[in-house]
């Protein structure tokens, strides 16, 4: 009836590190066991490297343009920017709303009531997953492009300056695009509008600031996550554009967003 | 520098869809050898294809007997023999439900109306209301799910949002149907193992005691009502807790299933658990539940023992005479409250059966019918909600009549 005989019910208090662990196993098994998560990004994996083999074919066998030195490394995410991260993103979503849409969210938060924890859990275990297969298919998209390129003489060894930085940042830009998913999924719940908002978010925020006039494509511009995305996956980057330091915080200022939104509504609402 | 790159995309390809192929085997098989499975993972990941035919060859390992999903027993045969009714290996402790002045409207409609009861320990309580009378709102409200507009649930004194691995307190199923169908059985139940510090193992027994363990490889999707509703059970007894919350469970299941979560409730109750139990269907609960929570538009009809509930039903004996008349002056001089029925038929209240046949055989009056009746439990509990239905048939005009 009282504190203690719910103590003597289960076991011992456990710590908060077994209750962390007990959720992030909670979410990974949950992730892991859906098969059309492996089908999705399998499926990703491929086209991604298939793109970004034709755009490094095309490169290497185009003529070298005539101002200035080509940007090797542009070539090498061109698949990646658009085939690997917008499928992770709708997987990402996929992982509150679906939850929602089967009514599998009621036997999470009664199994975990501390719906933060239940948050935190999934954009840990998301972000994780997202960021090891992107530094993997990162890494694959570089070899692959500069592989090409180097038959043609003008490729990219890791070890130039600035190049393992950008192949590293492109999968830290998988991870965000993927908590920002999560965060989507949890605020909005239904997965057409949150497919939506995150799409908005990765790409056409971007899309729209380019159509504004002059000054301003530029200012507003630079906030948004594809173009500080660019400014991390590229060796020269642009400067007119923010610098690195603070294309990573942009970059990371929108997954925090739209957590920080998800974290203050996930409590208020009805399950 | 770089082979050719025409060399280089089928090989890489190969090597991709190879490490792919490598990774989902390993999500999909049910052990594997001396490491644990992340570990092969990464060792598939950064060593393809070396490392993914190492894992081929020495980390792929048939499942052990009684890890399911490929060994156990035959489906439904836990549940038709009566199952295993899961021992405690400790004493049970008691943990009360209270309900205190809860309210709960959604927008301009009240679920829930001030509501209050206690759900006690050692007995299998029957919550009952016509559909729309707040039965689920008070679970959802209970389990953490809706936050009450005022008032307040608790479990042993606590808000269950407050409880740390709950599902070692309360076991509970509200929807069998709210499952992810592209999951298998045993790796939902698993990863709600994962989410309380609950075992593999204990996963495994409760799979085996409500009949799934044969199936338990499947995609939830391929079930029936029937089997979602036994993995919903599966998944609330999973931390063996002293409170057992269920809504509407005999939904969808057979006739042996049915029976056994009848055994299973009472088994439960007889330890000093606290199992609440949720139905629209009063025959089906009276069977079940020794104590009973009715309610109606949100609001408490009755608080009861089931006992108490089935005396308060209307009571009496008809008697067929020719000579009604006569026997009926009769019997309101003994102080009975006597009702005409038909051209010949009394209803009688007050005098029982024998007592009548005596004093119509004393005064040679013929008695063609003498038939005690009671209402059943059923009629007791249309009469009390009927007033309070919200969805109630056109064509049902509820006719008093009392069936033997």
């Amino acid at each position: 009836m009282t504190a203690p005989q719910i103590a003597a019910a289960g076991r011992a208090v456990p710590s908060r590190l077994a209750r962390a662990r007990d959720v992030l196993a909670f979410e990974w098994t949950k992730l892991r066991s859906v098969r059309s998560n492996y089908w999705t990004l399998l499926i990703a994996a491929l086209v991604t490297l298939g793109v970004t083999a034709i755009v490094a074919q095309a490169t290497a066998s185009a003529p070298p343009p005539p101002g200035g030195p080509m940007n090797p490394l542009t070539s090498s995410f061109l698949g990646y920017g658009e085939y690997t991260v917008l499928p992770v993103t709708v997987l990402s979503v996929l992982t509150f709303t679906s939850e929602y849409a089967s009514g599998l969210i009621r036997t999470t938060l009664t199994a975990v009531p501390q719906r933060r924890a239940v948050l935190a859990a999934k954009a840990a275990v998301t972000g994780t997953a997202a960021l090891t297969a992107g530094e993997l298919l990162a890494f694959a998209c570089f070899l692959l492009t500069q592989a090409i390129l180097s038959g043609h003489h003008h490729g990219l060894a890791l070890s130039h300056p600035g190049a393992l930085r950008a192949v590293l940042a492109a999968g830290v830009v998988l991870a965000a695009c993927a908590v920002a998913g999560v965060g989507a999924g949890a605020v909005i719940r239904h997965t057409a509008g949150a497919i939506a908002a995150a799409v908005t978010m990765i790409y056409l925020l971007a899309v729209l600031c380019l159509v504004l006039p002059h000054p301003w494509n530029v200012r507003l511009g630079r906030f948004t996550l594809p173009v500080a995305a660019y400014q991390l996956v590229t060796v020269h980057p642009r400067p007119g554009l923010l610098p690195p330091g603070l294309s990573l915080l942009v970059l990371a200022g929108w997954p925090a967003a739209a957590l920080l939104a998800a974290a203050l509504v996930i409590t208020r609402r009805d399950a | 520098m770089s082979p050719p790159p025409a060399v280089v995309i089928p090989v890489l390809a190969v090597a991709v869809a190879f490490a792919a192929w490598c990774l989902v085997d390993l999500a999909r098989a049910g052990q594997v050898r001396y490491l644990p499975k992340w570990a092969w993972a990464v060792v598939i990941c950064l060593s393809v294809p070396g490392g993914g035919l190492v894992y081929l060859i020495v980390g792929r390992a048939k499942p052990a007997a009684g890890v399911p999903p490929e060994a156990g027993v035959a489906e439904g045969a836990g549940m038709a023999a009566g199952g295993p009714l899961l021992a405690p290996p400790v004493p049970v402790s008691r943990v009360v439900i209270e309900v205190d002045q809860l309210t709960k409207r959604f927008g301009p409609v009240t679920a829930v109306d001030g509501l209050s009861f206690t759900v006690r320990p050692g007995h299998v309580t029957g919550f009952l209301g016509p559909n729309g009378a707040g039965k689920t709102t008070t679970m959802r409200v209970i389990l953490g799910l809706d936050a009450p507009t005022s008032g307040r649930a608790l479990v042993g004194g606590r808000r269950y949002q407050e409880i740390i691995r709950p599902l070692h307190v309360v076991g509970s199923l509200l929807d069998a149907t709210a499952v992810h169908s592209g999951r298998t059985a045993w790796c939902h139940l698993l990863s709600v193992a994962h989410s309380n510090g609950i075992g593999r193992r204990r996963a495994v027994q409760v799979l085996e005691a409500t009949g799934l363990a044969a199936v338990a490889g499947r995609r939830v999707g391929e079930f029936s009502l029937g089997m979602k509703q036994r993995l919903g059970i599966a998944a609330a007894l999973l931390a063996d807790p002293p409170v057992l919350i269920f809504d509407e469970p005999v939904n969808g299941l057979d006739a042996a299933g049915v029976r056994w979560l009848r055994q299973l409730f009472k088994a439960m109750a007889a330890e000093g658990r606290t199992v609440l139990v949720s139905s629209h269907l009063m025959s089906e609960i009276a069977l079940t539940a020794d104590h009973l929570i009715i309610i109606g538009r949100g609001g408490l009809l009755a608080d009861t023992a089931t006992g108490r509930f089935v005396s308060r039903t209307r009571q009496d004996v008809l008697v067929r005479s020719p000579r009604a008349g006569e026997l009926a002056a009769l019997l309101a001089a003994r102080g009975a409250a006597v009702r005409p029925e038909g051209d010949d038929g009394l209803a009688v209240t007050g005098v029982a059966a024998p007592a009548i046949g005596d004093l119509a055989a004393g005064h040679g009056i013929a008695v063609h019918e003498l038939v005690p009746r009671h209402g059943s439990l059923e009629q007791a509990y249309l009469d009390l909600t009927g007033e309070s239905t919200d969805y109630r048939a056109m064509a049902s005009a509820p006719e008093e009549t009392a069936v033997p």
